[in-house]
């Protein structure tokens, strides 16, 4: 056998292990926008929210876009809170000056397809009831509860 | 489309509700100074105000003291009329992010309640034009118009709200419908959300300051 040949296998090898060891340390996707504050205070079915896929395609890299920390008024750009509930700093109502729970909700998401909207590029969804649909299993089991 | 009914279509829409208001008031004001100047020496605060009032609470009037049910019915459709849209989260969501105002609101569910007590209450509204004789010879066309300007945007929004149909046409066309309802106050009989001040002030400083009678 060729020495490239050898180095191409072992390379091969190398990337699918890589592959299926990220897939086993990868977080489960997310398909909601759940706050366990919001839980006896539903107004709506929560936001549909597939976390990976949406991502991808708004090209959001950094955890932190979203998933931020502020100290004093002041965004710390190094830091990033996923595996925190934002309700743990946004209450549902305002504390504190903090903003509250749903609306650091909207303006996250719809403030920033509405800006995107302005710079013409690709826009997710601005109305109520695209991103919080009646008609899906999890919008019902959650407005039953 | 979405941002055209939103955007423009809201500026044209709250713009010539308030304008057409204010041009509405002045121009009253200047055509009864013209043609009744009489009036404007009787008019009087402490009567005026009483007229108001007395017309503003239920069962206020002796007319509506005669007629109960359609006082009840009638206050729903007009508390749940100017209520619902104010107090509605959604509607707050909007001026919030827009202009960064807020203040208090409603559940969904008791909005939509309000929402199912209008329609019911304009249903009633449009039966009594049609059954009842005193009030079908002076109902024309125009006053069905009226009544479905005023109503549509509570039946898109109902159907907005619980997403039946194609959600984002429904949304575009409840969006207009409630433009269309704006625009049409100065313009026609809806203005009495306005005018009814004057005309109660007027009767009421009428026959209570020169006559000393109630009015209600």
């Amino acid at each position: 056998m060729r020495k490239e040949r050898i180095i191409l296998y072992v390379a091969i090898t190398i990337l699918i292990s890589v592959f299926a060891l990220m897939h086993v340390y990868a977080q489960e996707d997310v398909f909601v926008v759940e706050d366990s504050a919001f839980k006896d205070n539903r107004q709506r079915p929560p936001a549909l929210f597939p976390h990976d896929e949406h991502n991808e395609k708004a090209r959001i890299e950094e955890c932190s876009v979203c998933h931020h920390v502020y100290q004093d008024g002041k965004r710390l750009p190094e830091e990033s809170s996923e595996g925190q509930e934002c309700s743990e700093c946004h209450k549902l109502k305002r504390q504190d000056n903090v903003r509250p729970l749903m609306k650091a909700y909207h303006d996250m998401c719809r403030g920033c397809h509405q800006k995107r909207k302005v710079e013409a590029k690709k826009l997710g969804p601005v109305t109520c009831g695209e991103c919080h649909p009646r008609k899906t299993e999890i919008a019902k089991g959650l407005m039953e509860d | 489309m979405y941002d055209l009914v939103t955007g423009p279509f809201a500026w044209v829409a709250f713009g010539t509700f308030v304008i057409g208001m204010i041009v509405k008031l002045v121009s009253l004001i200047i055509l009864a100074r013209k043609k009744d100047k009489v009036v404007f020496d009787h008019l009087d605060l402490g009567w005026s105000i009483r007229s108001i009032f007395y017309w503003l609470i239920p069962f206020g009037s002796r007319g509506m003291r005669q007629k109960p049910v359609f006082t009840i019915i009638s206050f729903a459709f007009h508390v749940c009329l100017l209520t619902t849209p104010i107090f509605l989260l959604s509607h707050n969501i909007l001026w919030d992010e827009k202009w960064h105002i807020t203040w208090w609101t409603v559940s969904e569910r008791t909005a939509d309640y309000m929402t199912l007590i209008l329609i019911g209450s304009a249903m009633f509204l449009v039966i009594r034009r049609i059954v009842s004789p005193e009030v079908r010879i002076v109902t024309t066309a125009y006053d069905y118009i009226l009544i479905a300007i005023a109503t549509a945007p509570f039946i898109t929004g109902y159907l907005a709200y619980h997403q039946w149909f194609d959600y984002k046409t429904i949304l575009i066309i409840h969006i207009i419908s409630g433009e269309v309802m704006l625009i049409a106050i100065p313009f026609t009989k809806l203005s009495h959300m306005v005018i009814f001040f004057l005309s109660r002030s007027h009767i009421g400083s009428e026959f209570g300051q020169r006559r000393g009678s109630k009015t209600w």
